[in-house]
């Protein structure tokens, strides 16, 4: 995936990709649609960003998406919050974490960077969302991919529905003038019993 | 009595085998007496899961340590509330658990329709026999509940020192919904059982016309309802208990329940294509085919250990038995429509793409497409093991971004869809139909963005959510409003009148509305704020309105637990408002720790304080506080959709119908189709229930 003009206006967007130069290539349908959506999550955050803009350094906000290495919690190291046990707030681990990325923060480097360095360290399980590249790409297009090509089939579908409607118009029996006034008044009578049974 | 309960569950395993024997013998020979002694073994097994249930709750109850499933899941300070409870707690006692809701099932469907559908019922009764003996295979020969501890050693005593007292249940079960809860589920899970039993059994009887779906419709508005009871109610529970100030964190065993659930929806809303136009006839069969395998899934990913992460998949030996049935039950299925599906021909038609039909066409897109987004997230890390052979996860944020804008499209739709006429709709009625409503909407969303609802989801939300409302308020005005014209009555008993005159369909607005609340409470969402600080006695902390002080700590103790406890007061712009007790207990049976949350609960915001146990750095007290808006919207949802579900099953008031059958469908429909239509009218008043 390439990085789209857009993607540059916010530092913070959770879409940006891990890898600027990808060999993946996908169909121009997709790619649209990715950068629909990316645009869109772009929007969601940054709409967001005034209301918390003064307590959420850009640490807190990497903290979410990488996973505490503890064993013991499925939860981010920026959520660790371990029910029970002795102590229910971030373990050893996510504070560790926490203070590396703070760490990575504070010597400037960009979110990609901070991220790519907790993936040598901990493995590709460490980051929260599959990373959008290479096999793991295919996280993120099947959900928009399949959906359109349910729509292009049900379009196809209609398509011919119509085809059978038109074969086969409604007819029936004249109906004469009267018994149609009568109709549509008994129509008009009789809410609730328009639709359904 | 480990004997007796034993020996209950074998001959039921027995009874469920002959039934599904003697039914197939009795179909293929036409004897009505095969038949009838199949549903009858079919009924027995009933009685003898009950029997097999009762042993096991007795050994509950009289504190047998002998059973190590009751040495696992109980121990004897354990209040009785949760002995009971304890059934289903572990891996043994759930399985026993399901197979007993089914033969509940099985029971009322067989015991029901004792005469009626004579042609249709051998097969269900052979289906639903077929379902319970894998179950009741697993409860007697791999997962069986009536295991006694190993007998006495070659001194004579008894080994395992904590067998006189038991382990315990796992704490975080302690806790009133979690009593609930899972019933609840279960009675989803297996309730999909009876609409598959009857779309199978109609399919491999060739069993004319829409009359199965006629039959099942309240089975599965009652399946769909407790699985919706059940998916809140595990929401609620992991609000209240877990103290992390979430309720869904997308985990396998969540998404899971929610799968059957969108597909049930979905199978909800098109069989009403089926029965008012004939159309879709393999996609309901299919759909509800889906449903119930995703029940299974669902009840394999909870049930075989694979409960805390999806990577354990090929581990469980359980898990393989589940995946056979999967396979088998794919196998008869797909069987049964190549074989008959010249019988699901349907006619087909489509007047305007601007009608109530392509609506529902919609509607099911969105909900397959939401369900395979998170089918798709759920099974992805297995799928990446196996192709790189590395595993990677995929946490909430993915199942967020892509299911939050195909939520928003399905919210849409619901306030679209009911509005929409079959066949067609004017341009004009749909300017009539929308315009104030969505002119409400805008406005809303203005409102709402003054007032600081700043995030475009939420945003999109709030204004979806108003135009819904407003949608479905104007549909109920409208018709009181005629009814009210014409009998003089006020508008609210017309509202009343016209509710009861098609529970159906009004009964579906209100649960309309109650997903409604429940979308809006998860638009606070992005609002949330929280706090952790360290707090000692005469401490306060400040987070939005309030401001909380540390009065207290103190320890209680009791034969189940032991408590440290905080005493906060809470201020609100400067006056006392309310005190709140968070605890954290020490369960003795098992020495685990949980916290209990205090909850402020308020329809605006909802104050949540956890005491999260002394910082390991300094030692000192730590209060965690959040503040999560809208959430009691959520609850108070689900509770509206239980009602208008309850409303859709009553059965319609019938007066008028009896005099004018024919007004029971749209005039201009039966002006369309006159000579055809006498006959669609009359199936439909003899099918109707």
């Amino acid at each position: 995936m390439t990085k789209f003009p857009n993607s540059r206006t916010t530092e913070r967007a959770p879409h940006q990709s891990l890898c600027p130069q990808s060999r993946f290539s996908v169909s121009s349908v997709l790619r649209f649609s990715l950068r629909a959506v990316t645009l869109a999550t772009i929007l969601a955050i940054s709409a967001a960003q005034p209301a918390k803009a003064q307590d959420t350094p850009r640490g807190k906000a990497l903290g979410k998406r990488v996973l505490c290495r503890c064993g013991g919690c499925e939860d981010s190291a920026g959520l660790c919050n371990h029910p029970g046990g002795t102590f229910s707030g971030p373990c050893e681990t996510a504070r560790g974490m926490q203070k590396d990325l703070d760490a990575h923060v504070t010597r400037g480097e960009s979110d990609d960077q901070i991220l790519q360095a907790m993936v040598e360290q901990y493995g590709p399980t460490v980051l929260v969302e599959p990373p959008k590249k290479g096999f793991d790409l295919l996280a993120w297009i099947m959900p928009i991919a399949v959906p359109l090509i349910a729509l292009v089939l049900v379009w196809e579908v209609v398509r011919r529905w119509r085809h059978n409607a038109t074969l086969a118009p409604a007819g029936g029996p004249q109906v004469s003038a009267e018994f149609l006034a009568r109709a549509r008044q008994e129509a008009n009578r009789e809410p609730g019993l328009e639709h359904d049974e | 009595m480990d004997i007796l309960g034993s020996f209950a569950l074998l001959l039921a395993f027995l009874a469920a085998v002959y039934a599904v024997l003697a039914g197939i013998a009795g179909i293929i020979t036409r004897r009505t007496l095969l038949t009838k002694s199949a549903r009858n073994a079919g009924m027995a097994v009933f009685v003898l899961v009950t029997i097999a249930v009762g042993c096991l709750e007795y050994f509950f109850f009289t504190n047998d340590f002998s059973i190590v499933y009751v040495v696992e899941h109980s121990n004897r300070a354990l209040p009785g509330f949760y002995k009971f409870a304890a059934l289903w707690a572990g891996q043994e006692g759930s399985l026993l658990f399901w197979s007993w809701l089914l033969s509940i099932y099985a029971f009322l469907v067989l015991f029901l329709n004792r005469k009626r559908h004579p042609e249709l019922m051998p097969y269900v009764g052979v289906v639903l026999a077929g379902i319970q003996t894998f179950f009741l295979t697993l409860n007697n020969f791999v997962a069986t509940p009536f295991r006694v501890l190993a007998g006495p050693d070659g001194t004579g005593v008894m080994h395992l020192a904590k067998m006189s007292e038991g382990h315990g249940l796992t704490p975080l079960l302690q806790y009133p919904e979690m009593v609930i809860h899972p019933p609840m589920l279960y009675l989803g899970y297996t309730g999909f059982s009876v609409p598959f039993a009857f779309a199978l059994a109609a399919l491999l009887g060739r069993y004319p016309g829409e009359k199965w779906i006629h039959i099942t419709r309240r089975w599965t508005m009652i399946a769909w309802c407790f699985q919706s009871v059940g998916i809140l109610l595990g929401a609620h529970w992991a609000y209240a208990m877990l103290g992390w100030g979430g309720y869904w964190a997308w985990d396998p065993v969540e998404n899971a329940s929610l799968l059957p659930w969108i597909t049930g929806t979905a199978f909800l809303h098109s069989v009403m294509m089926q029965e008012k136009r004939g159309m879709m006839k393999i996609w309901n069969v299919w759909l509800v085919f889906t449903t119930f395998m995703l029940c299974i899934l669902g009840t394999m990913l909870t049930r075989s250990g694979v409960v805390s992460s999806v990577h354990a998949f090929a581990q469980s030996s359980i898990g393989s038995w589940f995946v056979g049935f999967l396979i088998i039950t794919f196998v008869v299925c797909f069987a049964a429509y190549w074989k008959n599906r010249d019988y699901l021909r349907s006619d087909n038609q489509l007047d305007s793409l601007v009608s109530r039909e392509s609506s529902f066409l919609f509607n099911n897109l969105i909900l397959l497409a939401a369900c395979f987004a998170v089918l798709w997230g759920t099974l992805f890390p297995v799928l990446s093991e196996w192709v790189k052979g590395s595993k990677i996860s995929v946490g909430a944020p993915f199942f967020n971004k892509v299911n939050v804008p195909i939520a928003l499209f399905l919210l849409l739709l619901t306030g679209v869809g009911p509005l929409l006429a079959w066949r067609k709709t004017s341009f004009d009625a749909l300017k009539r139909n929308f315009a104030w409503p969505f002119a409400g909407g805008l406005l809303a969303g203005v409102i709402g963005f003054i007032w600081s609802f700043r995030d475009i989801y939420s945003l999109l939300c709030l204004i979806l959510g108003v135009f819904v409302t407003l949608t479905i308020a104007s549909e109920f005005f409208r018709g009181a409003h005629v009814i009210s014209a014409r009998d003089g009555t006020n508008i609210f008993t017309s509202m009343g009148e016209l509710t009861m005159r098609n529970t159906r369909r009004y009964g579906g607005y209100v649960i309309h509305f109650g997903m409604v609340l429940i979308f809006i409470g998860i638009a606070g969402t992005p609002f949330n704020k929280d706090l952790q600080k360290e707090m000692g006695v005469g401490e306060s902390l400040r987070i939005g309105p309030y401001t909380i002080l540390c009065q207290n700590f103190d320890h209680l103790d009791n034969a189940n637990y032991e408590s440290d406890r905080a005493t906060l007061e809470v201020f609100k712009n400067g006056r006392s408002d309310m005190m709140l007790f968070p605890e954290r207990r020490l369960f003795k049976a098992s020495q685990v720790t949980e916290t209990m949350v205090a909850i402020q609960s308020s329809p605006l915001r909802d104050l949540y304080v956890v005491y999260a146990g002394q910082s390991p750095e300094s030692g000192r007290p730590v209060i965690h506080a959040y503040l999560l808006p809208l959430i009691k919207w959520i609850w108070f949802g689900g509770i509206v959709v239980v009602l208008g579900t309850g409303l859709a099953l009553l059965p319609n008031r019938r007066t008028v119908l009896v005099l004018r059958p024919a007004t029971e469908r749209s005039w201009a429909d039966t002006l369309a189709e006159s000579a055809p239509a006498i006959g669609a009218v009359a199936r439909r008043v003899e099918g109707h229930d």
